[in-house]
Formats: structure tokens, sequence, C-alpha cells
């Protein structure tokens, strides 16, 4: 995995979430390091469209056991979710 | 005899004083804890000039303080304001300055956040984390100064049953949330009946999965304090994940469930939620939308020995009609009944003719009579006259009805089905939406000439939202722009998910914007 990779994989993500499910409710900002729960832009469907998005778009296949605010709760923790399955396959 | 909602904890406090009243976040109260500081919060708040029917505002996310507090502005003689923490700021503070509120318990953050005019409306703020500029005479309490106030004993005020409880904001056509009024009597009404019909007893262990400003949560709370029992506040990060949602089920033994059906529908889709795992599960109550039958059938058959129950009814009524889920019939069922009415409530539907629908077959408005029907709207005289009306078949004495909007059929076996909305109402994820209100947010933006709000079906979560748009010529118009500008007026889950432009909106023969048209357009949508 170059770093060029690890770039494109969380501005996937950023953009995703920005244009997907923040913009829905109304939200344009928010930080790598943001709890998207806590600032409302992930509701409880919007966590099973970033699934989706993250199984159909970055090829990785996330278990129900998996959908945890510990592994979705930021930006960050989502890369980090998406490359350790990764380097896992 | 309980005649106000605070007698239910003083008593169990006197029976159980160390059992854990509530749980929230990884912290508990006992009942005599619960008890002490809402006493001690009551004074406090008396000395702050609360005094009987003021509205006092709760404005933070869900915690064991919202229960002292809930508690505390009720014996202080007060009427607590639940207010959705994640609210707009505009629309916290239509409700603080349509109410009438003068002392709020928040966050300082959520303080600060406030323009001029809101900040100069409130005489008082109570905030539980410790306020930068606390102290100075700036009206600024801190949560800390409760150690200050007597504990033994609540300030003496005079209440009876029909004094308001709480008033709780919904979703309102006209643009703007309505408070729909509830005296102790509209809730004890309901509390009583489930108590009696649910058995509730000091060995069962309540979760709390809705909102405290959804009037579900008047179950979770006052029904476990009532029967001395332990309620589990569920707070956003655990409702969110469904694995997390079922473990929380299962460490805390929860042995009676209330939410919505989408939270129970996504359980059933994405958690292992297995009869095994849960062994004190005995009842699940649901409420605020129609549970998909698919969904409910797997649910009854993942888990055969709990007793479900679908309760009805609109806030203005907190619960009036219920139906318990015979097994056996479910199979064969296509569609679920609301059933009959509550004890101690009387519910009939009202067709165009104006006459009580007596006959299985037919249609008609249901409205409903009885001791848990509200007083209607705070301060909107209008609205209150159209909704809650005198009771033209009882000729004796003068009572009002509440006319629900909803539209029922009476079948063979007695039980009630709803068929749909008389107006623009619609659920999503059992929360009341007025088409109305989206439609106003919409069209407040300068750039829009016409808009119009439809529901989409989903399997579930009852509707999604689109929105149809038509901008004044020249002017172009972003989406994403359309939902910040609504995000600024009406809650999170009220702004269009999709949203469409056209040229313009199609018209009915009276040149009304075609409703049925649209809908239709968007059935189905791809989202």
């Amino acid at each position: 995995m170059t770093t060029a990779n690890q770039a494109t994989i969380k501005d996937q993500v950023r953009q995703f979430i920005r244009e997907e499910l923040a913009s829905a409710k109304g939200i344009s900002t928010f930080r790598d390091d943001e709890s998207l729960m806590a600032n409302g832009v992930i509701d409880s469907l919007g966590v099973f469209r970033l699934v989706t998005f993250m199984e159909e778009n970055l090829g990785v296949r996330v278990g129900d056991e998996e959908i945890r605010a510990e592994n979705l709760e930021s930006v960050d923790k989502i890369e980090q979710l998406i490359l350790s399955k990764i380097k896992k396959n | 005899m309980a005649y106000v909602l605070q007698q239910l904890l003083t008593k169990s406090a006197s029976r159980l004083p160390e059992k854990t009243a509530v749980w929230a976040r990884g912290r508990s109260i006992s009942y005599r804890e619960l008890d002490e500081l809402s006493n001690r919060l009551a004074h406090l708040l008396q000395q702050h000039g609360v005094k009987k029917g003021d509205r006092v505002g709760l404005l933070f996310p869900k915690c064991l303080e919202s229960v002292v507090c809930m508690f505390a502005i009720m014996k202080a003689g007060g009427v607590y304001v639940p207010i959705d923490p994640q609210a707009p700021g505009d629309r916290v503070s239509y409700i603080l300055n349509n109410c009438g509120i003068e002392v709020l318990i928040t966050l300082d953050e959520k303080r600060r956040a406030f323009d001029d005019a809101t900040r100069q409306g409130l005489r008082h703020c109570i905030v539980l984390d410790e306020a930068r500029e606390s102290g100075n005479g700036n009206g600024i309490i801190p949560w800390s100064l409760l150690s200050q106030y007597p504990a033994s004993h609540a300030p003496a005020v005079t209440l009876t049953e029909t004094d308001l409880a709480y008033i709780l904001y919904t979703s309102g056509s006209t643009g703007r949330p309505k408070g729909v009024m509830l005296s102790h009597q509209n809730a004890l009404t309901f509390v009583e009946w489930c108590a009696d019909k649910f058995q509730i007893t000091d060995r069962d262990r309540l979760s709390n999965h809705a909102p405290l400003h959804f009037d579900l949560s008047v179950f979770d709370v006052y029904n476990a304090i009532e029967a001395g029992a332990t309620v589990y506040l569920v707070t956003e990060e655990i409702a969110l994940f469904p694995t997390t949602l079922a473990k929380f089920m299962e460490t805390h033994e929860i042995s009676v469930w209330y939410s919505v059906p989408s939270a129970l529908v996504l359980l059933l889709l994405h958690a292992d939620l297995k009869a095994e795992r849960l062994p004190r599960l005995r009842t699940i109550l649901f409420a605020g939308e129609v549970f998909p039958m698919k969904y409910l059938k797997q649910l009854a058959e993942l888990l055969p020995a709990v007793e479900l129950d679908n309760l009805y009814g609109p806030t203005e009524t907190n619960v009036c009609t219920y139906y318990r889920v015979d097994r056996e019939r479910l199979a064969g069922m296509e569609k679920l009944p609301i059933g009959i009415a509550c004890e101690n409530t009387e519910v009939f539907a009202v067709n165009d003719q104006d006459e009580i629908v007596a006959k299985p077959g037919g249609s008609g408005e249901l409205c409903v009579r009885g001791p848990s029907v509200t007083y209607g709207y705070w301060g909107d005289t209008e609205k209150t006259r159209k909704m809650v009306v005198p009771n033209r078949f009882q000729p004796n004495f003068e009572e009002k009805i509440y006319r629900t909007g909803d539209l029922v059929t009476l079948a063979e076996d007695g039980n009630y089905y709803f068929v749909g909305r008389r107006d623009s109402m619609i659920k999503s994820r059992g929360y009341r939406i007025e088409l109305g209100e989206i439609e106003s947010a919409l069209l407040s933006h300068p750039a829009v000439r016409e808009a119009a709000a439809v529901a989409v079906p989903d399997d579930v979560v009852g509707n999604r939202i689109k929105a149809i748009v038509a901008s004044h010529s020249l002017q172009s118009i972003k989406a994403a722009d359309l939902q910040q500008h609504c995000a600024t007026r009406i809650p999170r889950y009220m702004i269009p998910e999709l949203i469409e432009f056209r040229e313009s909106l199609p018209k009915t023969s009276t040149g009304k914007v075609d409703r049925v048209q649209l809908s239709r357009d968007s059935w189905p949508v791809a989202v």
C-alpha cells in the first residue's frame, strides 16, 4: 500500500461522507478526527449507506459485528478499518 | 394513590432506597440519590424564581441528569420541556420563546451558541458542565451549586392532577413546531394502564430507546420508577449500531423493551438477535409507525417466548389503542391492527357523514375520549380548537375529544386498522413529520419559487423524504445549499434526502400543487 493509495482511500471516504451523508444533514465541514455521530452526520441509515459504499467502491467486506462506533466513528477510524482489511488480504 | 408523577419516585425511594433507578453512560443512580438530588434541584429552581406552572427547558444529550431534572422540575411545581439537543438553533430559540422558557438546563457550549436575543430571554441557565463565566450575576448557575440545597424533602407546592407536567414539541404543518401540553393526569392514565397491562415489577429492567422529547420515553421512565425497576438509557452511540445495541440488551438483561419498529428491524437485520442471548426479555412494545409485517413475523419467530404488543396513539393522547400480537393469527395476517382502546380510554371512528362508525367495515377519522387527552397546544388556541373539539356525541356534560387525523377501519373482530392520514403528516423512524413544515423551510430560501415535499415509502424506516423544487428563473441553486439552509430551520430527520429540480411543479385543476402526481413520480426512487 503506497502513501498515494492511502490518501486516495481517505479522500474517497471523506468525499462520500461529505456529499452523500453530511450534505443531506446540512453539514458542510467536519474534521477527520471528529465524531460523525456526535455531530449528527451519521444516523442509523447513514451507517449502512457508509458500509455499502465501503463494500461496493473500496472492495472490502464489513461484517455486522464490525459495524461499531470504534470502527466507524470518524474518517480516521474508517480509514484504519479499511487499511487493516486490505493488509489482511 | 399517585396523582402527580413525582409521587411515583417518592414512593419507590422509600420502599427501595438503595435499588438502582437509572443507568446511563456507565453511571447509575439509586432511588434514594434520585429522590434527594431532585429535591435539591427543585429547591434551587424555586429559589431562582420557578413557580407553579413555569416552563423549564432541558437541552442536553440524554444522561442520568435528564431524569433528575424531569422530577426536580415537577417537584418545584414546574412543567418540563425536553428539547431535541440536535435541533438547529433557530428551532430551539423558537421553542424557548414560544412557551416562555426563562430557566433552561443545558451545557455551557449550547448556551454560548445562542444568539443575543435568545440569551437575553433566559433569566437563568443551569449548566451541567462547569461554565467559564458562572457566578458573575449573569444568570449562569453551575450544577455543583446543588449541594447547597436541602435533599431530605421537596419544596412545598400545591398541585393537582390537572396541572401540566410536561410539554412535547412535535412537527407543525404551518412551518413551526407545536407544543403538546400534557398534564399529570394525562401521563398517569397511561402509566397506570401500562403498569397493569404489562405487570411491570421491581425485578424488571426497562430500556429507554426513544429520545426524551419523544413520548415513548414516558413509559420507560415513569413505569420503571413506578414499579421500582431500573431503566437503562440507550444513548446515540449505542442506538446507531445494531450489534452494540444487541450487546446492550444482553449485558443489562433487559426484560421489557419499547421502541419504534425501525429500531427493531435494524436489530433483526444486522444484529445476531437470539432468544438465548436475551433470556430475561419477556415483553417488546412498539409504537410510532407501522411495523412491516414480514419483519414482525421474523421477530415473532426469533423470539418465540416474548410477548409483542403494538401500541398506537399520537402524542396528544400518548397511547390510546393496543394490539397484543396473536402468534397463531400472525402467519396469515397481511396487516397489523392498531387494536382496541386501552382501559379508561374510548375511541371511535367518525365518518364523512359525521356519524360514529358502528358497523364492521366502516371507515372514518379516529377520535379519542378520556383522561389521556391533551388540553391542546401551548399558545395556539386556533390549532387547539381544530383538533381538541367538543364531544357532540355525548350530550350530558361538556367534554373534549381529540381528532387524531388518522383514518381507520373497524374490522369484524372489533379491532381498528390504520388506513392513512387526512392531512400531509408522515412518519419516519417514528418521528411525526409535517410535510408542510419542510416546504416552509424550503420556501424560506430566497431562490426557491415553489417547493413540495413527498414521502417515499421505505421498508426499514417507514418513509424517506424527497423534495421537488422550482427555483426563480436565472437563479441556480444546488441541493446541498438547500439542505444546508433547511438544517438551520428544521431537525435533521426532516431534511429531504433527495432534492429534484424542475422548471415548475405539476398542478391540479384547481391550481394547487399536484401531490398525488409528485408522489407517483417518486415511487420507486433510487436514493
